[in-house]
């Protein structure tokens, strides 16, 4: 691959881009405008331009909502869910995708077929395990929750990931002296750094963004997280549209700055050190 | 393990072959390792697993053959929830509906996200941004993302109407979601950009894995850019691909905020999907029924997982 | 699979009976001990004593309600816990916590939840704490009386009413006035030739009612019985929606949709689509319960004043404006449900209502709460009040059972309006459709 375009694929590429960007920034150009009007603005001149803007939404947000606690409590779940996550997962796609043992398939569509079950229906039984393990309104039930979606996605995911490292190179690891373990922290692991990240990233944004569980298992306004307080914005047909979207747009940016971070530090750190010259 | 020496070694596919007596010990003992190894890393995973999923999913099935309502354990009836539902009219347009969404909605998204994660993965300056700025409709939560574009489709002072207006493309305002030919079209293009981050950032990492060895390998043998990507990077990110597929429809099948917010499975049913109909059983206290719709979805899910299954593990 | 118990068994019963009748004795038919003091007869609350309230728009009503349970507590020396419940997540909440036992010591629900949880034996029977309130308030309104009759419910009664909801009609009093109509329309028909004659569509509608699948759509049955059409027979068995009422009805909304009356987009609006219509000035008439009302004193003074609510109109056959009680309940597996009871009567304290009910968008259930002041200043509330003197009972002309709810929740009318209007059927195939599923639901319920 070249390091530089040639001009025709500059304007190509940048067209697309530009492209991109409209499609993306568009609904979220709305939202940020709707966040920064008062309701009355937001009914009865609804327009695509900047027109009286207040940052009220924002300010109420933080102090009579408490939005930072619910932010906080996002983090921590979202956070531990991945942490565990990932690295059960890291473990349990590297047994079904290197090692061989008799049950092997049948362990791997287990752990697919189950994830098959809608949240919608799910929840009822769930209800009932976690009252009788005593979590039911706790952070730490939430997290082990999240685990339900989370382990499937991670381990199915990075299975795609860890099979396009070619084995050879763990066989040499070994036959250089390496264990198995080591081989898969000090070899698979960093090439598939990428891959990792995207997991991290999908499966906190997906702790991050889930609402029917967290309605359900938290009561206290205390530990409510980011959907959960923003579903409390509407109450039966009347939505504070205002304040929905400052919520939103304030619960991205953790999520953006994690991807950033997650990107410079794992990948481009990790990865472009590991890669054979 | 020392007694095993005398046995014939069968040698783990993929082993190197080497000599001496140090490796002929660890290799005559390895599959019994790699098989205890497997067992205990794939272990957490299925705990966590078989306590808060196995048991649910045997649950649902279980109860889609009862007419259990909550709070009340429900009589054994048998097909009796599904015959109830074969026979509703909408039903049937659920069928139909769910498989056009899922269907359109996916083939856009691999397209666009391939197409986008080729376009990212280019030397270009600022692509940290781009691929952040890929991220943003995937960092809210999904009611959000819905009501969001509810307000966008609204026929009067939404923005694609004051656009279409402003712009004198139409005479009157369009109204997306209540028009029989445009509500699914219109479902499907909110679904599509709520879920194309997933496509895109999967295919980046995985792109961003392919070896650059097997590039310049290409190019030295004289492949010209659609050569290479055809016959490197395709097969290189295939397994990626069939995961992401495999994932992503199971999501877009049972996703329920899509259609509930922007046209609760109107207007008269053109958009009603598997996930709504479950939902109103449930909101009826029906539980046996609601666990009838989403139970009936899945021999095809099944299937098609266990094929993608397949493939996957094929070595 | 052990579930929590699927139902009372005898002797459980026997006991709940002997308790009821030790309350009873021990209660203080003066009503002394109601205000201040503890009777000693109440046990120590076991654990911390839960409550789910029911969220409403207003804000100052939901604080208003959690401080005084707290304080209720307070007074008790029982630890309490307030959790307010959004209406859109209350029936989910609710059957995870039947399945998981782990319901609430009291908690708000509407009547619909409440007759499906009773059939199951899921509640506590409240007939004591009822006739109490009753006895110490000047008796109970007949509509909340009626809408938790015993003889609807098996026999006994499982809620206690706190207010009663239901729509009024809200108007453009300034668009109307203008164009000669003071007077609210007395009758659906003459609604919409009001409407025909003073919209200005694109920049304002005149039919502002929801043909979708959400709550508001359930209007349209209303409209549809106001007309004499009948959902069940008059046993609640048998599906009676095939008629001529029926289908003159139908002719007459399908005919001012097609004439060009409703908003664009009714087909599809969710539960705020009439909210947003008439708040954002493009609709002359809606049905709301209320919190329109609220909105506007707060945000839009302007479009408040231009605002007036009436009783909604008369159909050739009847005038059908339903009200719905929202009820206090106690499950039948909390732990504490003798201190529910007390809490319960606690809660009907007339000062405290006659100040909830200033912020809240409720109508009175009780003989003594007619007279707070609310209901003289506020129009809104005076129509509340009128509603719940004059209003019919939920389901009228209909029996409200399982059934009826049922139709209700699978969105049965709005649906069959929306088979003429977006896939162009005949009024005669729409009504069979319907008709035929409208039976297989009743069928379920024998």
């Amino acid at each position: 691959m070249s390091p530089r375009l040639s001009p025709m694929r500059k304007v190509v590429t940048y067209g697309l881009l530009g492209l991109l960007a409209l499609i993306v920034l568009f609904p979220i150009y709305y939202m940020i405008l709707i966040s920064l009007k008062l309701p009355k603005d937001i009914y009865r001149t609804p327009s695509l331009w900047l027109q009286g803007a207040t940052l009220k939404n924002y300010v109420d947000l933080l102090t009579t909502q408490n939005f930072l606690v619910n932010i906080r409590n996002s983090l921590v779940v979202a956070g531990a869910a991945t942490i565990v996550s990932v690295f059960i997962s890291c473990l349990a796609a590297y047994s079904l995708v290197r090692l061989k043992y008799r049950y092997r398939s049948w362990i791997g569509r287990l752990i697919l077929l189950s994830y098959l079950t809608p949240a919608s229906l799910l929840f009822i039984p769930l209800s009932v395990i976690i009252a009788r393990l005593g979590l039911g309104n706790t952070l730490h039930g939430l997290i082990l929750i999240y685990l339900t979606f989370a382990a499937p996605l991670s381990t199915w995911l990075l299975m795609g990931f860890f099979r396009g490292i070619p084995a050879d190179l763990e066989e040499q690891a070994m036959v250089d002296g390496a264990r198995r373990l080591g081989a898969l922290f000090r070899i698979v692991l960093p090439l598939s750094a990428p891959g990792l990240v995207a997991v991290s990233v999908f499966t906190f944004t997906g702790a991050w963004n889930e609402l029917l569980l967290a309605l359900i298992f938290t009561t206290s306004p205390d530990i409510r997280t980011v959907p959960v307080a923003l579903q409390y914005l509407i109450t039966g047909d009347v939505f504070r549209w205002g304040l929905i979207m400052a919520g939103a747009v304030t619960a991205a940016v953790p999520v953006m700055v994690l991807y950033y971070l997650a990107q410079r530090f794992m990948v481009e750190g990790l990865a472009a050190g590991s890669v054979k010259g | 393990m020392v007694r095993d020496r005398s046995r014939a070694v069968t040698r783990p596919p993929g082993a190197r072959e080497t000599s001496g007596q140090a490796t002929r010990k660890l290799t005559l003992s390895l599959t019994q390792r790699n098989s205890l190894l497997g067992y205990l890393l794939v272990a957490p995973v299925l705990v966590c697993l078989s306590l808060l999923v196995v048991y649910p999913f045997l649950f649902a099935i279980w109860i889609s053959f009862t007419d259990r309502t909550v709070g009340a354990e429900g009589r054994f009836i048998g097909l009796g929830n599904y015959a109830y539902l074969l026979w509703q009219p909408s039903f049937q347009a659920t069928i139909w509906n769910t498989v056009v969404l899922v269907g359109v909605v996916q083939t856009l998204k691999l397209a666009a996200g391939l197409g986008v994660a080729v376009l990212l993965n280019q030397p270009i300056r600022g692509r940290r941004f781009w691929r952040g700025l890929v991220l943003l409709p995937w960092a809210m939560p999904a009611f959000v993302a819905f009501i969001t574009w509810k307000l966008l489709y609204a026929p009067q002072g939404g923005a694609f109407n004051l656009v279409l207006l402003g712009l004198g493309l139409v005479d009157s305002h369009v109204d997306f979601l209540s028009t029989k030919a445009l509500a699914m079209p219109s479902v499907i293009v909110a679904t599509f950009w709520r879920g194309f981050p997933f496509w895109v950032i999967s295919f980046l990492a995985a792109l961003q894995s392919v070896p650059r060895e097997l590039y310049e390998a290409a190019a030295i043998d004289g492949a010209g850019a659609w050569q290479r990507f055809h016959h490197v990077t395709l097969p290189s990110i295939r397994h990626v691909v069939l995961v992401v597929l495999l994932l992503s429809t199971i999501w877009t099948t049972n996703g329920f905020e899509n259609v509930w917010l922007l046209t609760q499975g109107g207007p008269s049913d053109a958009t009603m999907t598997f996930p709504v109909l479950a939902y109103l059983g449930l909101q009826s206290l029906r539980i046996g029924e609601a666990a009838a719709v989403s139970v009936s979805m899945l021999p095809i899910f099944a299937m098609l997982a266990l094929f993608v299954a397949k493939l996957l593990q094929e070595e | 699979m052990a579930h929590a118990d699927g139902g009372l068994g005898r002797p459980t019963r026997w006991v709940l009976a002997l308790v009821a009748s030790c309350v009873l004795c021990v209660a203080d038919p003066t009503g002394e001990a109601q205000a201040q003091g503890v009777p000693a007869a109440l046990p120590k609350a076991v654990g911390t004593f839960t409550y789910w309230g029911g969220l409403i728009f207003s804000e100052e009503a939901n604080t208003m309600l959690v401080q005084r349970i707290k304080q209720w507590g307070k007074e008790r020396g029982v630890p309490v816990d307030v959790v307010m419940i959004n209406q859109n997540e209350t029936v989910q909440r609710v059957s995870a916590a039947v399945e998981a036992g782990t319901m609430p010591d009291a908690l708000d629900m509407g009547r619909d939840l409440m007759l499906l949880l009773s059939r199951n034996n899921r509640l506590e029977p409240v007939d004591d704490v009822f006739d109490r309130i009753g006895g110490e308030h000047g008796g109970w309104l007949p509509s909340a009386d009626s809408a938790t009759n015993p003889k609807d419910f098996g026999g006994k009664r499982y809620g206690v009413p706190f207010g009663t909801s239901g729509n009024l009609l809200n108007r453009r009093d300034d668009l109307l006035s203008a164009a000669g109509a003071k007077d609210p329309p007395q009758t659906w028909e003459e609604l919409s030739k009001l409407a025909a004659a003073v919209q200005r569509p694109p920049k304002y509608y005149g039919m502002g009612f929801a043909l979708s699948n959400v709550g508001d759509g359930n209007l349209t049955t209303s409209m549809l019985q106001s007309w004499g059409g009948r959902i069940g027979d008059d046993a609640g068995k048998r599906c009676t929606l095939d008629s001529p009422p029926t289908r003159a009805f139908l002719k007459w909304i399908t005919e001012a949709h097609a004439a060009g009356l409703f908003p664009p987009g009714v087909t599809t609006w969710d539960g705020a689509g009439d909210n947003t219509a008439y708040q954002s000035g493009q609709a002359i008439f809606i049905a709301n319960p209320g919190s329109v009302y609220l909105y506007l004193k707060k945000n839009d003074p302007e479009l408040a004043k231009s605002s007036k609510y009436s009783a909604l109109p008369r159909g050739p056959a009847m005038r059908v404006a339903p009200q719905n009680p929202n009820v206090r309940a106690i499950p039948a597996t909390g732990k504490n449900k003798q201190l529910a009871k007390n809490l319960l009567v606690y809660l009907a304290d007339d000062k405290f209502m006659a100040d909830y009910y200033n912020y809240a968008i409720y109508g009175p259930v009780l003989n003594s709460q007619k007279t707070a002041s609310v209901f003289r200043e506020s129009p809104l509330h005076a129509g509340l009040l009128d509603l719940a003197l004059n209003g019919t009972p939920p389901g009228f002309p209909d029996v409200a059972n399982a059934a009826l709810a049922e139709y209700e929740t699978n969105f049965l009318t709005p649906k069959m309006v929306q088979k003429v209007v977006v896939d162009k059927k005949s009024i005669q195939a729409a009504v069979q459709e319907t008709q035929a599923a409208c039976q297989a639901i009743y069928d379920k319920h024998k």
